[in-house]
């Protein structure tokens, strides 16, 4: 008895977050709001890029909110297992969700899932970056332009990397692609450091994911970025073509990071999480965590973040439909 | 190239990084050990950590989580049959028997010495020939990995220790199971009833808990007045003479066989694993022994899986690209503290490289000197009666799994395949088969669609690019070959003899 209680003891940072879970709430009849632990969970395994993200404003929100916010990763399913952990929380502002683009606005067109647009309320954008496209030092384009004409002339016989089919990426490309008349064959890989490591071996043509991971071969010459899906340029990346050059700038995606909630938070709550969560990203800190890997800092309204979310919804759906991805 | 590993040595043994570095060969032991549990929870755990601390002193003790956990994985494997972590599955099958025969301390001592002789050739691999191993990583692509685990497949049916028919049964089965899920490539859910829990597929720590250890411990349900606790003596925790002996060469053979397959992607600690058993089993003497105790089946895969850590680091610290899960968390590491893996990595952050290198040597001998002492610890646990014991290890077991994904279906994935691997083992079906089968089957589809979007749909152009006509060709020639040799006579016994 006494070895299983130490032994138990070893694995209790495993277990702090299923006590934090089941530890119950104490409503009283006019609680103050915060009165114990916020937990964010985010539908990713701990320790990657967007899990960061979110431990990161976790860290900020907390002293902002007078009370300890914790990170808890429910991955799965491609974030929706999380998705629908969060949308089926109890709505009093105690248990939030981190999420990126797909598991809302993407998954459901090509998946069945238990929760549509209105099952949340969209708390706060943190942060976005956009997507690149990039080519080898020898591709026989130079900009933007030479780069959407190549690929036009020589229909198909292209492949890019990207992050899945029906993921993010594809998805971005997709959308761009269709009204210039871009035709390119999409390679599924897990992420984008399985997209780079193809892509420097040559085995496929284009690289497309986040401008973080392709940035040390851009710097190094061996690689060149000629499109980047933002209506706007970057500084990082010159060569690269933005969507208002190619006369396309309403078919921009974005990565993003935000702040959801259940759907039934109170107003009054909701007010004092979007405040705290915009302030928390507008932070010094946080804004140099961020820029350092060339994203974008937001810290958007609820209201802008809920416009963007059925934006995309909307033209994910479209896209979809158009590629003939989506349910069947 | 001397002054840099000189400098790099400083760095290591500065009294706080010998202190980060035990911490993490400590922890990776015990994440190691703990059945379910394995590296990338150790990492997970003990990255926020690492946050306030130097980049090197980070790297130093999140990489020794990451190898530490190789030497602890074998040990529930060997003395419970319980695999600690994927890397050692195979383990169970000859290290549980010779527990069995009271040879468990001959076991443990081996996989530790096995395991620092693996762990410090792939240093040495690192240290040396990290820029070229990393060229020629690139060149292998979707088509290349095909045929490599196509290689892969065919030495499996080589591992099983009962009739062939059998065995190309459980692989059989176990390709089938490896398409439960989202489809890899169009996304579509393919077996999945409708339950989002199974879009994954199925969790391979929690089949391979199941068809091992649950499977296991009822079997021994059944004569549970017979299961005597093992009384080890101090003569019988040393390994004989002729056990080291034996043992030597399946090392020396598992260091370069875990070297090289490190370079499969993903999964490159699991696969070493079994090739390498398959090689033993295939030249040794003796085969017939494999399964019942032979020291060299688990002399060899324990030896491999330490030796694939050197070149799993390789792509991340070259390339800035993580190959495995483990490393991913590693570049997490330092991208928080600002530094970009990539090619300028060790021309400008040579502190990093050669303060890992040197830290790697030390930690792996930290971990020789850790683990020979807890051979007698951790034997003396068969000690503890079977009553208390089997219920212990299982609540260790749901533990451990939920606490991977915080999901409960995996726990019912391990119950179910324990009943499982209860049914198999009464009928003699080996199960290792089956779970390398669902591994390998997934990246075989999916490293095949790959290639074949990239060539168009041609099968004639998967043999573009160096490593993939080498590859591809080497496995038609092994199976030409095979079939030749039985077409002829020389072999009668495809399979069946190994």
């Amino acid at each position: 008895m006494k070895n299983f209680r130490l032994s138990l003891r070893s694995s209790l940072p495993v277990l702090a977050v299923a006590a934090g879970l089941l530890s119950g709430p104490t409503v009283g009849a006019a609680e103050k709001y915060p009165s114990r632990p916020i937990e964010i969970i985010v539908p990713t395994g701990a320790g990657g890029g967007t899990d960061l993200v979110f431990r990161q404003l976790a860290d900020l929100v907390g002293p902002i909110l007078g009370t300890n916010v914790v990170v808890s990763n429910r991955p799965g399913g491609g974030g929706v297992i999380g998705t629908i952990a969060i949308t089926r929380a109890k709505p009093d502002g105690y248990i939030l969700g981190g999420l990126w683009n797909a598991p809302l606005t993407m998954t459901p067109h090509l998946n069945p899932v238990p929760y549509t647009p209105q099952d949340y309320l969209p708390i706060s954008m943190a942060d976005t970056s956009p997507t690149v496209l990039c080519t080898k030092k020898d591709f026989p384009a130079n900009n933007g332009k030479e780069f959407i004409d190549y690929l036009k002339k020589n229909p198909n016989k292209f492949t890019y990397g990207n992050d899945g089919v029906g993921g993010t990426i594809q998805l971005t490309m997709e959308r761009i692609f269709l009204p210039l008349g871009v035709k390119a064959r999409a390679v599924p890989f897990s992420g984008a450091g399985e997209t780079l490591k193809n892509f420097l071996g040559g085995h496929i043509d284009i690289y497309g994911g986040s401008m973080t991971t392709i940035l040390p071969y851009v710097k190094d010459g061996s690689a060149k970025c000629l499109l980047v899906t933002s209506p706007r340029s970057v500084s990082s990346m010159p060569d690269a073509a933005n969507l208002t050059e190619l006369g396309v700038p309403d078919r921009s995606t974005l990565l993003w990071h935000g702040l959801i909630a259940p759907k039934g938070l109170p107003a009054d709550r909701a007010a004092l999480l979007e405040k705290a969560f915009q302030q928390a990203a507008r932070s010094p800190q946080f804004r140099e965590y961020m820029e350092s890997r060339g994203i974008t800092v937001e810290g958007s309204s609820s209201a802008d973040f809920r416009k963007l979310i059925d934006s995309e919804y909307a033209a994910m759906g479209e896209v979809m439909a158009q590629i003939g991805l989506g349910k069947k | 190239m001397m002054s840099y590993l000189i400098d790099g040595f400083a760095l290591a043994l500065r009294p706080d990084n010998l202190l980060y570095c035990f911490i993490g060969v400590f922890w990776g032991t015990i994440v190691g050990v703990l059945p379910g549990l394995g590296p990338l929870a150790g990492l997970t755990l003990l990255l926020p950590l690492t946050f306030h601390l130097e980049p090197a002193s980070a790297i130093i003790m999140l990489a020794g989580i990451f190898y530490g956990a190789m030497y602890g994985g074998s040990t529930t494997s060997i003395l419970l049959r319980m695999p600690g972590e994927a890397a050692s599955v195979i383990t169970c099958l000859d290290g549980h028997e010779m527990a069995k025969q009271g040879r468990a301390g001959p076991a443990l001592v081996v996989v530790a010495i096995g395991s620092f002789v693996g762990g410090t050739v792939s240093v040495v691999g690192l240290m040396m020939f990290a820029p070229l191993l990393a060229k020629l990583m690139l060149q292998v692509g979707p088509a290349a990995e095909f045929a490599l685990m196509v290689f892969a497949l065919l030495v499996m049916s080589l591992i099983g220790t009962g009739h062939v028919l059998k065995t190309v049964t459980m692989i059989l089965l176990g390709l089938v199971i490896g398409t439960i899920g989202l489809d890899p490539i169009t996304g579509y859910p393919r077996y999945t009833f409708g339950l989002i829990e199974l879009s994954d597929g199925i969790s391979f720590v929690g089949m391979a808990l199941g068809l091992f250890g649950v499977s296991e411990i009822l079997l021994n349900l059944e004569n549970i007045a017979n299961v005597k606790p093992i009384r080890p003596t101090l003569k019988s925790l040393m390994p004989r003479w002729q056990d080291l002996r034996d043992a030597a060469p399946s090392i020396g053979r598992g260091s370069a066989i875990g070297f090289l397959f490190g370079f499969i992607p993903g999964i490159s600690h699991v696969i070493s694993t079994f090739v390498s058993y398959a090689v033993e089993k295939r030249i040794s003497k003796h085969p017939e022994q494999f399964g019942h105790g032979a020291i060299a089946g688990v002399a060899g895969p324990e030896t491999a899986n330490n030796a694939t850590t050197g070149s799993a680091m390789i792509p991340l610290l070259v390339l800035g690209i993580p190959a495995i899960p483990a490393t991913a968390i590693l570049l997490s590491a330092l991208m928080i503290h600002g530094l970009q893996p990539g090619p300028e990595l060790i021309s400008k952050h040579p502190e990093i490289f050669w303060g890992l290198i040197a830290s790697m040597y030390i930690g792996n001998f930290m971990l020789l000197i850790l683990n020979l002492p807890l051979v007698g610890l951790f034997v003396n646990l068969l000690r503890v009666p079977y009553a208390y014991l089997a219920p212990t290890v299982l609540l260790f077991c749901i533990i451990g799994i939920y606490s991977v994904n915080t999901n409960a279906s995996d726990i019912l994935i391990m119950v179910g395949f324990g009943l499982l691997g209860y049914l198999l083992r009464k009928f003699k079906f080996d199960a290792a088969p089956l779970l390398l089968a669902v591994v390998l089957g997934e990246r075989i589809e999916v490293s095949l669609r790959r290639a074949l979007i990239i060539s168009d749909g041609s099968y004639i152009g998967l043999l573009q690019g160096g490593a993939s006509k080498i590859f591809v060709s080497a496995v038609v020639l092994l199976v030409v070959l095979q079939f030749v040799a039985v077409l002829l006579g020389y072999r009668k016994k495809m399979f069946s003899d190994v």
